[in-house]
């Protein structure tokens, strides 16, 4: 729904068309010159007088290639830090170091249209309709193609209602599930093992651990039918080929889950075919790409770690200067506390962190930056601690490249002209770069993408007239493999071999008991979803968004059809959560969405988490509680 | 009707001729991949402008009815409050258009135009509006995997509505006026007098494009009738909504959908504008009332409003034809698979079932 209305947002009246700056407590008007001389002095003097670690750059995951390459080459060539991030930072880390570590790229292996050859597909945890309506339609449609559609996760969601299988799980039970999956396969003979003995190591120490899990006890644990996770299990292992999905942006998902979800592919060898694989879902349009990029604080373009020598060296080559060797402050720290205060200049590239809520009160933050610069299509909340806002171009304005969840490197055309003044981020970062003193010359996003060729080995054969065939590449795309690569690891013996990661059998979850016999879960919720800036400026979009706003005025939790009737509360009633220490009060929104036995709580009803947990949120706490009727 | 013949050298001359009158020509082109589009004709593009080829998934009705069009403004003027209309009357031509759309443009004329009142706005936009319909021959580009006009009765070739209509018959494209306007045109010397040879050469083409559709609905009058009489089972439609993932799509693609909804956006400290958008039946918000309830809260009843609204007898009379042309475009962009054809398909599979059992009870 959000593609079909990105017009919308592009034609809204609403868009800054000159910079701002504060002067007296008040932003006003400014040309581009003063903007870039004030921005360009007050970070030379904060660099001077702390050093190049009191500035961060963050960015949102749905900044362009070209625009996320030069924030973070400004950030590490120009100012001299690894304070780069993007925003979805506080999640999706887990899932790029597991897959580094265990399979050597950090990305989805293979392509979307492969799934229409998968005999088995396993989604897991995300909401496909909602958050990748295109994938899930490919989904749908393999499953009526005939492939199996396995859904695992806590959340009845839509696409579970095609399911052949949907394994309705306890939050956070995701590694025992894999893990008696894996048992099963093992303990049929059902394991690949040619492709385990020539391409994987560390598979005895993984044997050792699986023999802990044992099938009925984790059927309780996660409560899914024991017959039931077999039945998955047998499916899975049996497939000629079978893809796993998952959502590598949740924060929820511990690195373990991510380890076992792997573990279960090298162990049947659902790698380097088409039709397999391993689906790292990045839920933003660009968050694939950002992070090739390097918007990592830990990590240079293309994933070297910034502690390698070797490699910044290499870099620097392309550079003329090399990038510090000290990993950055990441975004959850740059916005909690200033990573312990060392940071005083903030650079937000189209990034909205205020609403947040997982991350608590950016504002209170955010208000003790000596610089914050927003570059923003609409003034937005974060404006009112902004020093210097520069408003820049929408989608369609500029050409651009995104780099999709299928590796896919694709090239947006400049389809409308922006309104008269306003520039490409990525050309006001040259700017400003030349400003500082850089001797930056690039005249167009073309050539930014010539030097990302050059910078990030698997975007070396990306340019502009390789990425207009078609519906562009996916990388790695060489010079010697100009049509890039469709799936990874076809070929077999070149390369770092797969690692098994014995994951150690998780503690059954929290017990619920006689007195506390439901289980609270924390988590995201789309409610705030009308809080989105770019959602705030479609018309279309603010109407279907704010639905769930208008009619839970006050909030929610969820609790489920069956065990609401139970408790004889209905829909937009008022309940007591009773934990063991602490109680709070919440509207009850009642849907078959959620399971049975579970009460969940979102992340923008903070009041209620923190009167529950008391204090700093842990991503994967589950509470025992009790639901009363709230009597006004 | 009188027909003409034209160099199949000269075809891109009909829109040179559109353009010296004045007309904003659009026409289709060709993007990367399957992709194709309608696009207004300049001096730099005309030479890559093509008539074989997929038909564009975005629908040129947007030209009749803007995906978002400013409606009027509203300013305040010391004191005083102005409100100032504005109305499109660029005098435009679609070169290239298929049947299918033709069909779409009439029947959004018979619901903005053919009842008492009449929408003001678009019956600007049409009122300068030039047709020249492209007749679908080619089984390679021209009609694809999910293309049925053949059992909407729309197409291959346009009986009507058009002002001119091309269509290739090898070296040469015959060339049929359907208006005054269009007649007017083969003046130039371009057009050469057609023979029966050609109408008969016109005529087997035609035989032999029709045989070329791989979707066929033939169940379509029967699944208007079951429609109609409300005889669609309620599972029927929840296995429909259930595959629906709400993104509105099948509603911004088709040529026939109607509906809109209105906005007034902030333009300036004493001035706003009226919008009006495309709307879709398909998302909750489109008939979420302003108390809060939803009459069609679930998904499939949102779905199966959809069906009912193109199919239903009642509509059907009212607007003289029914609200599917047969382009195939909902079916092309589904997610869920619930096209036209996919859920007549469903609905003739579960009435089948139906009777099957009914009949062994006998």
């Amino acid at each position: 729904m959000r593609g079909w209305h990105v017009h919308e947002v592009a034609s809204s009246p609403d868009r800054l068309k000159t910079p701002l700056l504060r002067q007296n407590g008040q932003l006003r008007e400014a040309s581009w010159e003063e903007a870039f001389a004030y921005i360009a002095s007050r970070m030379k003097e904060i660099r001077n007088q702390y050093g190049p670690d009191a500035l961060a750059f963050l960015n949102s995951p749905r900044c362009s290639n070209e625009e996320a390459y030069l924030l973070q080459k400004f950030a590490r060539a120009v100012i001299g830090t690894n304070n780069v991030h993007h925003g979805t930072g506080v999640y999706c880390n887990n899932s790029i170091n597991v897959l580094l570590d265990m399979i050597g790229v950090p990305a989805t292996t293979n392509s979307i249209a492969e799934l229409a050859q998968s005999e088995v597909i396993v989604v897991d945890g995300v909401d496909l309709a909602k958050r990748l309506p295109t994938l899930g339609g490919s989904v749908i449609r393999a499953k009526l193609g005939g492939a199996k559609l396995i859904v695992v996760g806590t959340r009845r969601h839509r696409v579970a209602e095609s399911a052949d299988l949907f394994l309705q799980i306890k939050p956070n039970t995701e590694a025992l599930l894999y893990g008696a999956m894996a048992k099963v396969i093992v303990d049929r003979g059902l394991m690949n093992l040619p492709f385990i003995k020539e391409r994987c190591r560390d598979y005895e120490a993984f044997l050792l651990q699986i023999a802990e899990y044992d099938l009925l006890q984790v059927s309780e644990a996660c409560g899914a039918p024991a017959a039931q996770i077999e039945v998955a299990a047998l499916s899975y292992a049996r497939a000629r080929s079978a893809a796993l999905l998952y959502s590598s942006s949740m924060e929820e998902r511990t690195r373990d889950s991510i380890r076992a979800v792997v573990n279960l592919a090298l162990l049947t060898g659902n790698l380097g075919k088409a039709g397999a694989g391993i689906f790292a879902l990045t839920e933003q349009n660009n968050l694939q790409g950002v992070c090739d990029m390097g918007m990592l604080p830990d990590r240079l373009p293309g994933y070297q770690p910034v502690t390698n020598a070797k490699e910044r060296a290499a870099l620097g080559k392309v550079w003329g200067c090399q990038a510090p060797s000290e990993p950055g402050i990441g975004s959850r720290a740059v916005l909690t506390d200033r990573g312990n205060g060392r940071v005083r200049a903030l650079w937000l590239s189209r990034h909205d962190p205020t609403n947040t809520a997982s991350l608590g009160n950016v504002g209170e933050t955010l208000r003790q930056f000596e610089l914050v610069v927003v570059q923003h299509l609409f003034l937005t909340d974060i404006s009112q601690y902004a020093h210097v806002v520069l408003p820049t171009t929408a989608f369609g304005e500029e050409k651009v490249s995104f780099t999709s969840t299928e590796r896919r490197i694709q090239l947006a055309e400049k389809v409308v002209d922006p309104p008269a003044g306003l520039s490409p981020a990525w050309l006001q970062i040259t700017q400003l770069a030349r400003h500082m003193g850089a001797d930056w010359r690039y005249e167009s996003s073309r050539e930014v993408m010539d030097e990302i060729g050059e910078a990030v080995p698997i975007y070396g054969g990306a340019s502009y007239e390789n990425l207009a065939h078609d519906y562009g590449r996916q990388w790695p795309c060489t010079k010697d493999r100009p049509l890039g690569t469709k799936f990874l690891f076809s070929e077999s013996g070149n390369g770092q071999p797969f690692r098994f990661i014995a994951v150690p059998k998780p503690q059954s979850p929290m017990q619920t008991s006689r007195d506390f016999p439901l289980c609270l879960v924390f988590g995201n919720s789309l409610y705030y979803w009308n809080q989105n800036v770019l959602v705030r400026h479609s018309e279309t979009l603010k109407r279907e968004y704010r639905s769930l706003f208008l009619d839970y005025p006050e909030g929610f939790v969820e609790l489920n059809p069956e065990d609401a009737k139970e408790l004889k509360v209905r829909d937009g009633e008022k309940i007591r959560l009773c934990a063991e220490r602490a109680t709070a009060i919440a509207t009850a929104r009642v849907t078959p969405e959620i399971m049975n036995g579970t009460v969940f709580v979102p992340h923008f009803m903070r009041d209620v988490e923190l009167q529950l947990l008391g204090g700093a949120r842990n991503g994967d706490k589950l509470v025992p509680a009790r639901v009363e009727k709230e009597v006004a | 009707m009188k027909a003409r013949i034209l160099d199949r050298a000269d075809s891109l001359k009909i829109v040179d001729l559109l353009r010296a009158q004045g007309h904003e020509v659009i026409a289709p082109f060709r993007g990367r991949g399957r992709d194709t589009f309608f696009e207004t004709v300049t001096d730099q593009n005309r030479d890559q402008v093509q008539l074989h080829l997929p038909n564009p998934y975005y629908p040129p009705k947007r030209y009749v009815f803007p995906h978002i069009e400013r409606l009027l403004t509203v300013k305040r003027d010391n004191g005083e409050i102005r409100i100032q209309p504005s109305y499109d009357q660029r005098k435009r031509a679609i070169f290239g258009i298929r049947s299918c759309d033709v069909a779409g443009i009439y029947h959004l004329d018979r619901f903005y135009l053919g009842r008492d009142f009449k929408d003001v706005y678009y019956e600007n936009h049409r009122k300068n509006l030039f047709l020249v319909n492209f007749v679908c021959t080619d089984p390679e580009n021209d009609i694809g995997d999910e293309c049925f006009c053949v059992c909407a009765d729309t197409g291959p070739a346009a009986r009507d509505h058009f002002d001119l209509q091309l269509m290739d018959l090898g070296d040469e494209f015959m060339v049929v006026a359907g208006t005054t306007a269009g007649e007017a045109l083969f003046a130039d010397p371009i057009f050469k007098k057609a023979t029966e040879t050609h109408v008969a050469k016109r005529r087997s083409i035609l035989n032999q494009a029709r045989k070329e559709f791989k979707t066929t609905t033939s169940w379509f009058s029967a699944t208007v009738r079951y429609v109609s009489q409300g005889e669609i089972l309620e599972r029927t439609w929840e296995e429909i909504g259930n595959r629906c993932l709400e993104c509105g799509g099948c509603t911004y693609v088709c040529p026939a959908c109607t509906c809109f909804t209105v906005s007034d956006r902030q333009t300036g400290p004493n001035e706003i504008e009226r919008v009006r958008m495309w709307d879709s039946c398909g998302l909750g918000g489109f008939t979420r009332m302003a108390g809060g309830f939803n009459p069609r809260r679930a998904v499939h009843d949102r779905r199966n409003r959809r069906f009912f609204r193109k199919l239903a007898h009642y509509f059907i009379q009212r607007e003289l034809s029914m609200a599917c042309v047969g382009c195939g475009r909902c079916a092309a962009v589904c997610h869920g698979d619930i096209g036209m054809p996919s859920v007549v398909e469903m609905i003739r599979r579960a009435t089948a079932e139906v009777e099957k059992r009914e009949s062994v009870g006998h």
